[in-house]
């Protein structure tokens, strides 16, 4: 019987992270593979499904010879990020302040809960008529809805604080201050920054909301222009777009939260470890 | 220091000043219609490239939207300066008390219409009795209503569904038999017929000629933005006139500046082309109100149930821009469409 492989080492050799991408590769491609075949064969209806290979042509043009899609790109992006800090902030300010006070919970809570519960598609034009076109109330549309994630998470965070902890912290007399740094926060951030993950994900979803609303600019507003035009290969190429833009934002927010929360991981305890020591001999 | 070097100095600065004078002189012409930059609009387009607007003293603001919130309220909250509205929408706003006035007529040959495949039946809308009709938008239901009356029918006696803007959907109801027609607008087919989905009008003759997209103002503010609305309905005209010296110039102004209508190029020249039906004007003067018309078709939109009462067209049709708006050279603007042709064709 052949030995176990060593971690990190698969069959024949090959790191299990090579064979990994590779296998991921592999499925990837003969997808693809089948969706050009079935395009071709006729199984798939044109109208919906474009060949693979159209696709491909339009992104070499949207991003090359065109190169039309940058500036929508970047006018998506710059409204997400903008959205997803003014939820952040709204929602972790908020989350706190609702789990730290039993009474604000008791009367934001539920209006909270209602917001939540109406869909933002609704809301979205109210908002433009009462904060006017622009991007103003595009950012308030996407803050909408990154809002809920950091909110329900941060106070689910500042509740559920390990009572037996707490305990401790106020039999030897920690202030208010100290419990909130010390203990509250340092176990609430695991859960905050998943909230983020969630919200920061979401926003490209309200991206596209404002943007099939107010037309001028954006991702959305080119994606409902090909859609239009029946010119669906680009419209598939600027969805892939946005889920390529979605898969590296998660990436980038667990990266963030491997490094923010580094307690809950042994790389992140390592690299803090090794830092501190290195202040300490110097 | 020389006296040659104090005059230039002067002579920079004066310039200067009066560069950011010209700059800060720019006003801001705020309007809602329901697309972006477009062929479908392609008077905006050629005019911001050959920058009529800008030598008018206007910046133009777009405000594309496809909101639940009637585009007449913007114009009264104070948000919009201009908006494109269709007949329909002018005469109910009105009846609802909005103080508005239609100023200028950007479509004179309505672009709505009804659809039906190519190998269908129907010869006229009094077919599609009892059948299932498609909606583009729940705003085309007023069209089919004033089509379908036009024939002594109701739009109770078919069933309609909206389908939405998007291409796909729209071509598969129209090839699947999904639904008898479709009731929408110039754009909507241009794409099923660029994609060989043969589709053929039946819109009644009464409502072919019929204004849309015109532009609608607050009473209050036609005084108050006479100089911008103004320059930015001469620039709009500039941009119209020149597809008629010169079509295959503005075809690359829109490719370069709509490249995204543009990748199939069939569809832009088909686009192109039913824009040009669309939006150059048939009065004498651009743009130009007409009252005969606006009387003509009111009848018609009440007998369908579109609108509840007649409104006088002395109440609303205002043509105090329209003298000098269309008060420009037209040689001067057949020499730059070609001079820009030139450079880069």
């Amino acid at each position: 019987m052949p030995a176990p492989a060593m971690h990190g080492e698969g069959r024949n050799g090959v790191p299990l992270r090579t064979r990994r991408i590779l296998m991921h590769a592999g499925i990837f491609l003969t997808l693809v593979l089948a969706w050009e075949i079935g395009a071709r064969a006729g199984y798939l209806d044109p109208l919906f499904y474009p060949r693979p290979t159209a696709i491909v042509d339009s992104f070499i043009r949207i991003y090359i010879t065109q190169g039309n899609i940058w500036r929508h790109l970047y006018v998506s992006l710059g409204l997400v990020f903008a959205g997803f800090a003014a939820g952040s902030i709204l929602g972790i300010v908020l989350g706190s302040l609702v789990g730290f006070n039993a009474l604000a919970r008791r009367f934001v809570k539920p209006y909270v809960l209602v917001l939540e519960a109406t869909p933002r598609i609704a809301v979205a034009p109210l908002l433009i008529a009462a904060l006017g076109f622009g991007a103003q109330s595009k950012i308030a549309i996407i803050m909408l809805v990154c809002f809920f994630a950091p909110f329900i998470n941060t106070l689910a965070g500042v509740v559920n604080v390990n009572e037996e902890k707490l305990e401790l912290f106020n039999s030897l007399g920690a202030s208010k201050f100290q419990i909130l740094t010390k203990l509250v926060l340092p176990e609430a951030v695991p859960v905050i920054m998943a909230g983020e993950r969630l919200a920061l994900t979401a926003s490209l979803s309200g991206v596209l909301v404002a943007e099939f609303i107010q037309r001028d600019q954006g991702i959305g507003s080119l994606i409902l222009i090909y859609t239009r035009n029946l010119n669906m290969a680009s419209a598939f190429a600027c969805i892939f777009t946005l889920t390529v833009v979605g898969f590296l934002i998660f990436k980038g927010m667990e990266m963030l939260d491997r490094y923010i929360a580094f307690w809950n991981n042994e790389t992140g305890m390592a690299r803090v470890g090794a830092a501190r020591k290195a202040r300490w001999e110097n | 220091m020389t006296l040659t070097k104090v005059l230039s100095t002067a002579a920079i600065s004066a310039a200067c000043g009066l560069a950011a004078a010209v700059a800060v002189a720019q006003t801001t012409v705020n309007m809602i219609n329901p697309l972006p930059r477009s062929t479908n609009f392609f008077p905006l387009v050629v005019g911001e490239e050959l920058g009529y607007f800008e030598e008018e003293g206007v910046a133009v603001n777009l405000l594309p939207s496809d909101t639940s919130i009637p585009y007449v309220a913007f114009i009264q909250n104070g948000q919009a300066d201009l908006a494109m509205l269709d007949p329909f929408e002018t005469v109910n706003a009105l009846l609802a008390g909005a103080d508005i006035n239609t100023v200028f007529e950007v479509m004179q040959n309505a672009p709505e219409g009804i659809a039906v495949p190519d190998a269908s039946g129907a010869q006229s809308v009094a077919d599609l009795v009892g059948t299932t009709v498609g909606l583009v938008s729940d705003r085309d239901r007023a069209f089919l209503q004033a089509a379908l009356a036009t024939k002594g029918h109701t739009i109770d006696e078919v069933d309609t569904v909206v389908l939405g803007e998007s291409g796909p959907t729209l071509a598969a109801a129209m090839r699947d038999g999904a639904v008898s027609a479709i009731s929408g607008a110039a754009p909507d087919w241009i794409a099923l017929i660029a994609n060989g989905i043969g589709t053929r009008l039946i819109t009644p003759d009464e409502l072919l000629v019929s204004p849309a997209n015109t532009f609608a103002m607050n009473v209050d503010a036609i005084e108050d933005k006479r100089d911008a609305v103004t320059g930015f309905l001469r620039a709009w005209c500039k941009g119209m006139h020149a597809v008629t010296v010169n079509r295959d110039a503005v075809a690359e102004i829109l490719k370069k500046n709509v490249p995204e209508e543009w990748e199939i190029e069939a569809a832009g020249q088909l686009y192109l082309d039913m824009s040009i039906g669309m939006n150059v004007s048939v009065t004498a003067r651009c743009g130009d109100t007409q009252a005969d018309v606006w009387a003509a078709i009111q009848p018609q939109m009440k007998a369908a149930g579109g609108i509840a009462e007649i409104v006088p067209v002395e109440d609303f049709l205002n043509d105090t821009y329209i003298e000098a708006a269309d008060d420009f050279d037209r040689a001067e603007v057949a020499d730059e469409i070609n001079a820009w042709a030139a450079a880069n064709m």
